[in-house]
């Protein structure tokens, strides 16, 4: 019974499940790349929930085909706007990358705990 | 990168992963694909030969300018064709109610301005993946 | 062409302004500024036109390429969207003005053309925001508001601006991601993402999946708290609006932070509706998050050493007097939340810049280095100590007015306590704004005779300090003008 729910909700445990583990990792690694790696894996979750959303069972493309009439399609919409939110994840990533790389440049090391005690050391000097 | 059959590997594979790119761009109104994923193609064959040529051959191919030049055009390009629909049928980006031929279904010749905004945003994506690309390599944020 | 064309020719005015920026690269920067300052002004009359239009004739549906509503984007222009779409284009000609006097702050010349177009896509994002009413279109916004706020913090080429711009990074994706899974799971029980059409439904399908509506509500308040600093969530904003340059740091505390909490407005009142809010007692969890904002808010601003921390830390005290308003969830609260959007907007503007002056003629930012400055900075010390007096509360001064307003709101909820909480959080304010002004202008005898002239900073730079200096006054003076506006709005979220 439980088994058979657990089946037919897959996708959204799996969902749930990787928006909480990108989460985890965001919030308890040090290291800056790894914090990156969990905005995306959120991200991933976020956006399989939402195309899981869309599927229907049985369903095809909705690309219409003039030939075949009744044609049984998925819900395209969430894939669409899917579509947008992968663009912009894309994009953050890239703007973080790079702030990791300036970060590297300046302080030699890429780990939160060592750049906190850099930070407060340097503050102290002043 | 000093590798000769990489080297001509790439310098066979780009042509024809380039001609791909616009086949999705073009096609993106009748089948899975369109303007972001054809781009998307496009941008990766270009950052492929910067990655074997080196930066200062990829330069040459396609110069900062001519990307800051292609991300304008992209947008500009969109918000043209917005704007034909917002002064004849009062809405922006009207389709076919603006006058854009509706065209067979199924057939390239279709959808009336969508494979025109498909040029527009391939070019921009193609244009900022290279340049998001270089902007990591030159530093600079 | 008619009048519902306007909005989506503002966004693209914005939009086309930050286009042509690059292109002029090679022609003297002063046609980029007056390019700018002229769509800046086009764009104020026209959201001006706007906003006497929808108060006096009609709300403006706009869909895009003419889908309905269920299928595409849907503009509405309403009082609410239209008010603070006005609010927010006069705030920003004033720093612009202030900004194209030579004063961004740390920014190297070659930087400054990204930097006008990093302010265009900003404010383009924010009046997308407000006009747009589709909760997935306000995602994409979000995020283009997000991306570009992070960009305007680390323009300055500085080592402690990675850092900080990094985090705030973070946390604004962990805030958005948060909001897009609130938006799935609403359009996972009702199917829409248009905010009218999930209003119409949203009690059917609160009957059916109340988990759904639930967690959806948590995920949204908690990812627009994270981007809006309400307290628990607020430990990015003091680095980055420090970090930034001061006229950035003025758009991020004065605007930036409102939208969010606008946007917050939006999916309490226009999608889950009162009736729900009601049943699960949002109301209260809204209001000690609120009680927590402004007493802690204000007693971390106490401890700072650096200025623009301590404003930092005082618009987080303040965003929860606007959260307290809104929590109340009754029309006098929202009215006085919404006074304090503008009144703070102002005050908080006038302090930053103010303060951007002292830094870009003394090049200090320590309190204690304010010893006498009133006499060596008259007239951006005079604007600060106008815009202090308006944090604390003082009559004759908007923040008066606003605090006026809470109070009533709160007695009329029988809400006491927080009263009381209200009155703390201002002797607070007193303790770290008073002190800078008795330094600046009472406690240095030496300095008095030095007083010559007005500094010798730009013109440019003066004109707005002393035009927010007189704007503060004015509407603490004569608030019924801008209030029939603000209650409009208010009317316009509730049934």
């Amino acid at each position: 019974m439980w088994l058979d729910r657990i089946i037919e909700n897959i996708n959204y445990i799996g969902a749930i499940a990787l928006f909480v583990i990108g989460l985890r990792i965001v919030v308890t690694h040090s290291n800056l790349i790894k914090r990156i790696m969990g905005i995306n894996i959120m991200g991933t979750g976020v956006f399989l929930f939402f195309v899981a959303i869309g599927n229907v069972t049985g369903g095809v493309p909705p690309i219409v085909n003039p030939e075949v009439e009744d044609q049984l399609f998925i819900n395209p919409i969430p894939s669409v706007l899917i579509l947008t939110g992968i663009v912009v994840v894309v994009s953050i990533t890239v703007y973080s990358l790079s702030l990791v790389v300036k970060i590297y440049e300046n302080y030699k090391t890429i780990d939160q705990k060592e750049l906190s005690k850099l930070i407060s050391e340097e503050n102290n000097e002043h | 990168m000093n590798d000769i059959i990489v080297k001509n590997i790439t310098r066979i594979i780009i042509p024809f992963a380039q001609v791909y790119g616009i086949f999705i761009i073009l096609n993106g109104h009748v089948s899975p694909g369109g303007g972001f994923a054809g781009g998307a193609i496009i941008g990766t064959t270009l950052i492929l030969y910067t990655l074997v040529f080196g930066r200062e051959k990829g330069k040459k191919k396609f110069s900062h300018k001519a990307s800051e030049i292609a991300e304008s055009g992209g947008i500009i390009w969109f918000v043209t064709i917005g704007l034909v629909g917002l002064v004849v049928a009062d809405r922006f980006l009207t389709n076919i109610n603006a006058g854009f031929p509706e065209g067979i279904i199924g057939e390239i010749l279709s959808g009336g301005m969508i494979p025109l905004l498909m040029i527009g945003i391939g070019v921009k994506v193609a244009s900022t993946m290279i340049s998001l690309f270089n902007l990591l390599i030159d530093e600079g944020v | 062409m008619n009048i519902e064309q306007l909005p989506i020719i503002n966004l693209l005015l914005f939009l086309l302004m930050a286009l042509v920026i690059p292109l002029l690269k090679r022609k003297p920067f002063k046609i980029t500024l007056i390019l700018g300052f002229v769509v800046l002004g086009l764009v104020l009359i026209s959201s001006g036109y706007l906003l006497w239009y929808v108060n006096n004739v009609e709300v403006i549906h706009y869909t895009f390429g003419g889908h309905e509503a269920r299928f595409g984007i849907e503009f509405i222009v309403d009082p609410f969207s239209a008010l603070f779409t006005t609010i927010i284009a006069g705030l920003a000609a004033i720093i612009y003005i202030y900004s194209s006097g030579d004063a961004t702050e740390g920014i190297e010349k070659t930087e400054y053309g990204r930097y006008y177009v990093l302010l265009f896509i900003l404010l383009m994002s924010m009046f997308g925001i407000l006009y747009t009413n589709d909760l997935f279109n306000t995602y994409v916004f979000i995020e283009i508001l997000s991306i570009t706020t992070c960009a305007i913090i680390s323009i300055k080429k500085k080592k402690d601006t990675y850092t900080s711009a990094f985090r705030y990074v973070m946390m604004n994706e962990l805030g958005s991601l948060s909001y897009l899974f609130g938006v799935a799971l609403i359009y996972m029980a009702t199917g829409f993402t248009n905010i009218t059409l999930i209003s119409e439904s949203i009690q059917n399908a609160y009957a059916s999946y109340p988990v759904n509506i639930i967690v959806a509500l948590g995920f949204m308040i908690i990812g627009l708290g994270i981007k809006a600093a309400i307290f628990p969530f607020h430990i990015w904003l003091p680095d980055a609006h420090s970090a930034a340059p001061s006229t950035s740091s003025a758009i991020l505390s004065a605007i930036v932070i409102k939208v969010y909490i606008l946007v917050l407005v939006k999916v309490l009142f226009r999608v889950f509706k009162l009736d729900i809010l009601n049943e699960m007692n949002i109301s209260t969890i809204l209001l000690v998050l609120a009680g927590v904002a402004m007493i802690m808010g204000s007693v971390f601003a106490i401890a700072q050493k650096d200025v623009k921390r301590m404003l930092g830390y005082s618009s987080v005290a303040q965003m929860g007097y606007i959260l307290l308003g809104i929590g109340l969830l009754s029309f006098e609260g929202l009215r006085a939340a919404f006074f304090h959007i503008l009144s703070h907007g102002l005050m908080k503007t006038a302090l930053f810049l103010s303060v951007g002056e002292i830094i870009y003629y003394k090049k200090t930012r320590k309190v204690n280095d304010f010893d006498g400055m009133g006499f060596i900075m008259p007239v951006a010390m005079g604007v600060f100590s106008i815009a202090a007096l308006g944090m604390i509360g003082i009559p004759l001064t908007s923040g008066f007015i606003s605090k006026l307003n809470l109070g009533v709101a709160v007695l009329d909820q029988n809400q006491i306590i927080f009263l009381v909480i209200l009155i703390v959080s201002s002797l607070l304010n007193v303790i770290y704004y008073l002190p800078i002004i008795i330094l600046a202008f009472l406690k240095n005898e030496k300095y008095r005779y030095r007083l010559k002239s007005i500094e010798p900073t730009p013109r440019t730079m003066i004109a707005p300090l002393v035009l927010l200096g007189v704007l503060i006054v004015v509407v603490g003076l004569f608030p019924n003008q801008i209030m029939i506006f603000i209650e409009a709005a208010a009317n316009s979220l509730l049934p």
